[in-house]
């Protein structure tokens, strides 16, 4: 098959995954966040100023925790809406 | 007028918008950059911000704006004549659609991926936020009430489609279970879930021995009830048991149909048989403004200045794919209401609008072979599983304003089924008392109002940013007028009726009527009030910027004198 029609088969692939899954997926992947994202806020809380004393078991997940901390951070302190619940 | 014709018009159209008009805005006025960092590149975190095709993003932008609107918009159209229909919609989505889908997620884009409540607050006031928050609500609650009514109409005035609407609630139970807990292969549970839901249409249509057992019910207000209940679930239940599921199926019955009717027009090309041109009044309801509204989605629609600046601006992965995104989306979503004008137009049928469309399909599906009876059915299955899809969605959206804006007044609304009642309740109240006419003018008032705060407050992006612009301000200012000027005159008409008791006909209202026309014309007052003090707070920073501009400019020709 050639490189333009296999292009062209990705398109529609991809077109169809768009209106079919895509927003199921996301939806997954959103939950996903949201509960790691929980996890973060209950264990090292105390990064954002909630009054948590960091537990011992803080200390030993921190080192899963760093690489998403900037974007739990993030996310935790974005100003939100309810129109955000249709994204 | 021949049909191919209409989609031939539909697709030059697209074309010119496209690959011309908005080519020229998005490189000469936007100005976009491949090289820009969008926000989904720049706050990447795997959940809300999150890089993705653009092939993807065009189906999924796509799919999120176009629900039952665009094809129920130009079939209660039809009664002017299919021919303002046809020049709205294409006039319409050409000089509105587009650019109001694009400066939308483009606005939102600039501004760190930020809502229209967020943006509204940094760039207006924040009273404008507190305002266009309480709007949306009000406008979704009309969506979720013009939507119950569709269902019930066509569920009750089709007692074949009942049983397989029924089924795909069970259908969609059971996918979403196999697909999350039986992990099984979705190409299987795909088929799994459409011949559960299409078996019982199948046998609806055909025996009627069994057709007798389908034949549950013609009472509008049991179905009423059945879409409330079904929403219920919608807002209440974990969304992948239930809403996911169910959206995910309705997608290839959708997908079929329009499948089946395209192929029809292109082999039968059948000549429109309804008048070109009725007349300046029809059924009491001027062309201009209400035609206008009427037809939202086909032509321009604020629920797409929703998803643009929430769910695409956050994912879209260069600056560029913007414009083939939203914009193309918006052109796509135009050829759908062209189709679906074409199947109100091609039947010799007269009737109610709920009768149309199905009709049409039957004439339609006979070119290819099938039996009329079948798009007789079809047409009122996709009708109805595109209201139900969007109608549990928005219960559940309604379930969460009302948390947000009044959970911390009243406690107790933060819990979802009390929310969710909350909207249920509001939505039934709507639908029991009002008038079907009166609820979609009012449902498409808000939404085209809806469509010109978007462009106002891409106007006042633009003007800050120094750029040209009259291409979303005099939009903005056709699309106010016209739609407050349709929520003034039903608003008032309503009100006069709940006053005098009487219908247009001079006929007496039941008790229920007059309730229902009260509460249209109080819903229909609040959006009018809301919209001026938007507009006002809108237009306010508007000139601030442009005076801050043409000041700005004052300054720079000081300096050159100076030099």
């Amino acid at each position: 098959m050639s490189e333009k029609k296999k292009g062209w088969l990705k398109t529609i692939k991809e077109f169809v995954y768009g209106m079919a899954a895509h927003d199921t997926a996301r939806f997954a992947l959103k939950t996903r966040g949201s509960m790691e994202h929980l996890f973060i806020l209950i264990t090292m809380g105390d990064m954002l100023g909630i009054p948590i004393l960091p537990p011992y078991y803080s200390l030993r997940i921190l080192p899963y925790c760093v690489p998403q901390i900037a974007t739990w951070k993030r996310r935790m302190l974005r100003e939100k809406d309810f129109t955000d619940t249709l994204a | 007028m021949n049909s191919v014709l209409v989609i031939i018009l539909g697709i030059v159209v697209y074309y010119l918008g496209l690959q011309i008009y908005a080519k020229f805005y998005d490189r000469k006025i936007i100005q976009t950059d491949p090289k820009r960092a969008t926000p989904a590149r720049l706050y990447a975190d795997g959940v809300d911000f999150m890089p993705t095709s653009k092939n993807i993003l065009f189906g999924y932008q796509f799919k999120s704006i176009a629900g039952a609107a665009p094809v129920l918009g130009p079939i209660i159209a039809i009664k002017w004549g299919w021919l303002p229909g046809l020049v709205w919609i294409l006039l319409g989505t050409f000089f509105i659609g587009w650019i109001q889908d694009y400066t939308s997620a483009i606005v939102s884009m600039r501004n760190d991926g930020k809502t229209f409540g967020g943006i509204s607050y940094s760039l207006i006031s924040p009273r404008t936020r507190v305002i266009l928050l309480s709007f949306i609500y009000f406008y979704l609650l009309l969506i979720a009430a013009a939507f119950a009514n569709v269902v019930a109409t066509f569920m009750a005035n089709n007692p074949n489609i009942q049983f397989s609407i029924i089924a795909l609630a069970i259908a969609g139970i059971i996918v979403g279970f196999l697909i999350y807990y039986g992990r099984v292969n979705l190409i299987i549970v795909t088929i799994i879930g459409l011949v559960i839901f299409y078996v019982p249409l199948f046998l609806g249509s055909n025996l009627s021995a069994i057709g007798g057992i389908a034949k549950l019910a013609t009472n509008k207000m049991l179905w009423l009830v059945f879409a409330l209940i079904f929403s219920f679930l919608g807002s209440v239940l974990p969304i992948w048991v239930f809403v996911q599921p169910i959206n995910y199926l309705g997608f290839y019955i959708i997908l079929l149909g329009m499948i089946g009717t395209i192929l029809g027009i292109i082999i039968g090309h059948p000549n429109f048989k309804a008048p070109a041109f009725t007349g300046f009044n029809a059924d009491g309801q001027p062309l201009w403004p209400i035609l206008f509204v009427t037809i939202a989605c086909g032509a321009i629609s604020g629920w797409h200045s929703n998803v643009s600046s929430t769910g695409t601006s956050r994912q879209l992965e260069k600056d560029t794919d913007t414009r083939i995104v939203t914009a193309g989306a918006m052109f796509l979503e135009m050829i759908l209401a062209l189709i679906a004008l074409t199947i109100v137009s091609v039947t010799t049928a007269k009737g109610a609008w709920h009768t149309l469309f199905g009709q049409g399909m039957g004439e339609i599906f006979s070119y290819i072979g099938l039996p009329k009876d079948w798009g007789n059915v079809y047409g009122p299955v996709m009708i109805v599983v595109l209201a139900i899809t969007i109608l549990h969605l928005v219960v559940r959206f309604m379930r969460i304003a009302t948390n947000e804006l009044l959970g911390k007044k009243i406690p107790a609304l933060r819990n979802p089924v009390l929310g969710t009642l909350v909207a249920l309740i509001l939505s039934f109240v709507l639908v029991y008392t009002g008038t079907f006419n009166y609820i979609w003018v009012l449902f498409g008032s808000a939404n085209q109002l809806m469509a010109s705060l978007a462009l106002l407050i891409a106007s006042v992006w633009l003007v800050s940013q120094k750029k040209p612009t009259g291409f979303t301000f005099y939009p903005m200012i056709f699309m106010y007028v016209t739609t407050m000027s349709a929520l003034i005159y039903t608003s008032i008409s309503v009100l006069r009726q709940a006053i005098t008791g009487l219908d247009l006909a001079k006929k007496p209202l039941p008790t229920s009527s007059i309730i229902g026309n009260y509460f249209a014309s109080v819903i229909g007052f609040v959006l009018f009030f809301a919209a001026i003090v938007l507009a006002y707070d809108g237009m306010k920073a508007f000139l601030k910027y442009k005076r801050q501009a043409l000041a700005q400019n004052t300054g720079a020709e000081v300096v050159e004198v100076t030099k």
